[in-house]
């Protein structure tokens, strides 16, 4: 399965939480796909989608938002290791990482990463993580599922081939991206405390 | 010093901030310790440990993004572990984000090395384009706190990180004086 494959397969389960995504091929798959304003591209601070997604669970813990996912890389996240080990220990219900793990670097042609030979999903495990494994777009359907419907922290260890989709250059400017993710979350929060009130109310 | 680190503590309680994440350092250990033992009291921030410097910056900008109010306390030679992280990240996508770190290296430091990178410092924030500001033993314990508080309302107001450089050294009186 290709990566654009399993975002293919995600995208209509993640629409109403916020994405943290990694940067490069994997940011330019998902808005070739749908640029959608729940999606928060970090176009060139590798390894540190996990980081922002926990600091959003963190935050959105106590509020009506359901998940917040991240989806990264495997060089992504050994760029950053630090993050799962704090995950472990932060231990964020709402998070769910999403690792496209092809085993390569593949933004910067293709150069081997350590987990041709290291397991990534073990170290999840490891720190106390929720952990999943799929290879095929039925298995990571059902495994998102089981992550929205149990606390976390999820973390679904997908194998994918390597190799990019070809997709345009994605070339936004940073801050707009922010203030549109701000404000869509800051919408999607008084929307849902709405709904939320509305169903409590609600005589049963 | 105690009046120092009194003094930031009651700035950051100023802040009334919703999350704290921290670094080790012995400078800054009595803050840090104020917090925790506090973490999530009514009135307090949820403080947190991180294990690394950028990864500080990505969950404090996190917690920024979703509306709430945090900041980090570290020592300044972790810089050199955030550098990245806060110029693709908080300086790029203009995420206020108050660093509040204590320094090294300087006048009283007994490690013989560290002031290879604390020194360096100051002109490294600048060449990132991140303002720091520093408070020291010339600062009354009143202006510490206040700085404290101002630095945040800047990187608020300015829409970027904004770090507050603590020098907590001061002359130890001599002896009989």
């Amino acid at each position: 399965m290709k990566r654009i494959e399993v975002l293919e397969a995600i995208l209509p389960m993640i629409e109403a939480v916020p994405v943290v995504v990694t940067c490069a091929a994997t940011t330019r798959e998902l808005a070739s796909i749908a640029d959608r304003p729940n999606h928060l591209y970090l176009l060139d601070s590798m390894g540190l989608a996990i980081s922002v997604a926990t600091g959003l669970a963190l935050a959105l813990d106590d509020g009506p938002t359901e998940r917040v996912v991240a989806i990264e890389g495997d060089g992504s996240l050994l760029m950053n290791l630090n993050a799962l080990a704090t995950l472990g220990f932060l231990a964020p219900e709402k998070i769910i990482v999403v690792l496209l793990d092809n085993g390569v670097y593949g933004s910067t042609a293709d150069v081997p990463t350590y987990a041709g030979k290291l397991d990534l999903a073990d170290m999840a495990r490891s720190v106390g993580a929720v952990v999943s494994v799929a290879s095929d777009r039925a298995g990571v359907v059902k495994a998102l599922r089981r992550a929205f419907a149990e606390p976390g922290p999820h973390f679904l260890h997908v194998r994918i081939e390597s190799g990019n989709a070809t997709c345009p250059l994605f070339l936004p400017d940073p801050v707009a991206l922010k203030a549109r993710f701000e404000a869509w979350l800051a919408g999607h929060v008084r929307l849902q405390d709405a709904v939320d009130n509305r169903t409590m109310r609600r005589p049963r | 010093m105690i009046a120092q680190t009194d003094a930031v503590i009651a700035g950051i309680e100023r802040l009334k901030l919703d999350f704290l994440a921290y670094l080790p350092s012995s400078s800054i250990a009595p803050i840090i310790e104020h917090f925790r033992v506090r973490s999530g009291r009514a009135g307090f921030p949820v403080a947190f440990p991180i294990s690394r410097e950028e990864e500080g910056v990505g969950i404090i900008g996190g917690i920024v993004l979703a509306g709430r109010r945090g900041a980090m306390l570290m020592q300044d030679n972790g810089f050199g572990n955030s550098l990245t992280a806060l110029t693709t990240f908080a300086v790029a996508y203009n995420v206020p984000l108050l660093v509040l770190a204590n320094t090294r290296g300087g006048l009283g430091e007994y490690n013989s090395m560290i002031h290879s990178f604390s020194e360096g410092v100051p002109a490294m924030l600048d060449a990132a384009r991140i303002p720091a500001f520093l408070v020291d033993r010339r600062n009354p314990p009143d202006d510490w706190s206040g700085t404290v508080v101002e630095a945040y309302r800047h990187a608020e107001m300015t829409h970027r990180p904004v770090v507050l450089l603590m020098d907590f050294w001061a002359p130890v009186p001599e002896a009989g004086a």
